[in-house]
């Protein structure tokens, strides 16, 4: 026990270093059509760390990752986006999520490069997910 | 209070057998048997509670080689529920029982009433003693074992031991009860099941005292004055007791307790054991043997009991405590 | 000697429980076990179809079970004397109320000894929960009714 004592903090302290490595901010994948207007979009809240657009077509899926703090206000901040991306784009089909799983998936998109074809599926495939309640 | 045996019975043996993990105890070698497994084989803790009682038992009377239906009389007790452990036990030894409930005190005051027994013409041999399991008594007064709450320091540990000690009538060559001291219930406010040498300090302080006072003894006289089960804290707070009393400080080292040695200095047992067969286990092997030994004459020992159940502190109640003491001579 | 008196050499005497050493055991153990429950989580993101808002429920039942398997090895009850709340508050803690006791009264029968007993040291803390939950959740509506907050 006095060994976890000593272990644990060490653990932490490691996890934190971890941490600070760097990563790119901002993908996009599919059309790269109005990619600069998106990133300056995202780039006007503060509160998003990371994020990942897919577009195909209409749709579009905005995965963003949101700073820890901000964290408390995951939905509030999300819907904020959403309005936002739908005021901007009223001819597009956008759907703006928060949530980890979708901004993994959407980054597996990007780096299996999944073809056309399947992306349309895929997409309303992650919509429905994130949907989903418990 | 203090009762003096006229013809000063003897303790002709002990038997005292401990689970596996009171192989890390100080006295482990002067028991007669430590178990590798806590339940002797056995289906439940209770049963195996039983069992080591049991066993206990045998090993004092082989010790004289006489069988259950020499001995007239087993006084016992121990901590669990209605005590079925040392009654089922009564009932597969068939000795003639009477249990009985002093808490951890158990232990000396089933020495006493084998001795009034043994004084009295009834008994040419009597059992008398306590024991404890550790798992079934936790059960009873606090979490189940598994439980992962923290104890505080001043928490005790309850041993897996059962004592037992043969009674006779007076032989010379075996240590002798001269007199002995039924104590009084105590309580001085404590509440904290967690701190019992705290709360049972008091009582064996009052107890000793009304023994010394009533023979006319110091502590001096006494080549030991060992309590049951105060803990390294409960044996401070006695000396605490003592020292405010004017007894000076060299006359306190003859003061020691079972409970804060039993297991050493091992922080994991927090301030030390504690249990019915914590005192009966030390009373009945160390004490004895060292007794027999010629190490010591005249040895005052006080078996500390804690009278409270789960029920009663729950309900706010503060913890009343007993202590009973014998005085035991060699020549 | 009196009562007050005694009470005051008690004092004295007794140890005082070291505060601040424990909650610090107890905010690392906690969060090593909170960061493990996180790990848990994200496995279940990225190999199952679970987002943030579903991998709570597979992420309790696997705590749960992590939980069990300690305890069942007795080795919960160390950490428990280590860590204190650390290891008591996290859902483990839950699941290594439920499973002692289980285990404990196991030698009573199933029906009356596990199934009589299971809730016996959790039972308090479902009870407690589900009213504390009830009543936050019933300001929270006032507050939201009136216009003070909103969901």
């Amino acid at each position: 026990m006095r060994l976890l004592g000593i272990t644990l903090p060490l653990l932490a302290v490691l996890m934190l270093l971890n941490g600070c490595a760097e990563k790119e901010k901002f993908i996009v994948y599919g059309s790269p059509q109005n990619e600069g207007e998106v990133e300056a979009l995202i780039k006007e809240e503060d509160f998003v760390d990371r994020t990942t657009v897919i577009q195909y077509d209409d749709s579009m899926l905005v995965a963003v990752q949101i700073k820890p703090w901000d964290k408390w206000k995951k939905a509030k901040l999300e819907k904020k986006l959403q309005k936002k991306f739908d005021k901007k784009y009223p001819n597009k089909d956008v759907f703006v999520s928060a949530d980890y799983k979708i901004f993994y998936e959407a980054n597996k998109i990007k780096k299996d490069q999944i073809e056309d074809n399947k992306l349309s599926d895929k997409i309303t495939e992650l919509i429905k997910l994130a949907k989903e309640e418990t | 209070m203090v009762i003096v045996f006229q013809s000063k019975p003897s303790l002709l043996a002990g038997g005292v057998v401990a689970g596996p993990l009171e192989n890390r105890s100080v006295f482990s070698q002067y028991f007669d048997a430590v178990y590798d497994d806590e339940r002797w084989q056995m289906k439940t803790n209770e049963q195996g509670h039983r069992k080591m009682i049991e066993e206990a038992c045998e090993f004092a009377m082989k010790k004289m080689n006489i069988q259950n239906g020499d001995v007239e009389y087993l006084m016992g007790g121990d901590l669990v529920n209605q005590m079925t452990p040392t009654n089922f036990a009564a009932r597969d030894l068939a000795i003639p029982f009477i249990g009985l409930f002093s808490a951890c005190a158990t232990s000396v005051s089933s020495v006493i009433i084998a001795c009034l027994l043994t004084e009295l013409g009834a008994a040419n041999f009597s059992l008398a003693g306590a024991s404890s399991q550790h798992n079934s008594i936790e059960r009873q007064f606090r979490y189940p074992i598994n439980y992962g709450a923290q104890k505080p320091q001043t928490a005790q540990w309850t041993v897996t031991a059962a004592g037992y000690a043969l009674i006779g009538k007076h032989r010379e060559e075996y240590p002798s009860i001269e007199a002995a001291t039924i104590g009084k219930s105590i309580d001085y406010g404590m509440d904290d099941p967690f701190h019992m040498g705290a709360a049972m300090a008091p009582a064996a302080f009052q107890t000793i005292q009304a023994h010394l006072e009533q023979r006319n003894q110091k502590i001096y006289h006494y080549d030991l004055i060992l309590t049951g089960d105060l803990g390294q804290l409960g044996l401070k707070l006695l000396k605490g007791m003592f020292v405010e009393n004017g007894v000076k400080n060299e006359e306190l080292t003859f003061l020691r307790d079972a409970g804060a040695e039993f297991y050493g200095q091992d922080e994991a047992f927090q301030s030390g054991a504690s249990g019915a067969g914590c005192s009966a286990a030390v009373f009945f092997s160390y004490v004895l043997q060292q007794m027999r030994a010629g190490s010591y004459k005249r040895v005052l020992l006080v078996a500390t009991g804690a009278l409270l159940s789960p029920l009663s502190y729950q309900q706010g109640e503060t913890i009343p405590c007993t202590a009973h003491a014998i005085e035991i001579t060699m020549k | 000697m009196e009562k007050e008196q005694y009470q005051q050499l008690e004092q004295n005497v007794t140890p005082k429980p070291p505060y601040l050493k424990n909650v610090a055991k107890a905010f690392f153990v906690g969060g090593f076990i909170c960061a493990i429950g996180q790990a848990v989580s994200l496995f279940y993101m990225i190999f199952f179809n679970f987002t943030e808002a579903t991998a709570g429920n597979p992420t309790v039942a696997t705590m749960v079970f992590f939980a069990m398997i300690l305890t069942g090895l007795g080795l919960y009850k160390r950490i428990g004397q280590f860590a204190g709340a650390g290891s008591a508050v996290p859902v483990t803690g839950f699941g290594n109320a439920v499973i002692s006791a289980a285990i404990e009264h196991r030698s009573e029968g199933v029906v009356l000894g596990v199934g009589g007993n299971l809730f016996k040291l959790a039972g308090s803390v479902v009870l407690f929960g589900v009213v504390s939950a009830f009543f936050v959740a019933l300001i929270k509506y006032i507050l939201v009714t009136i216009g003070v907050v909103s969901w």
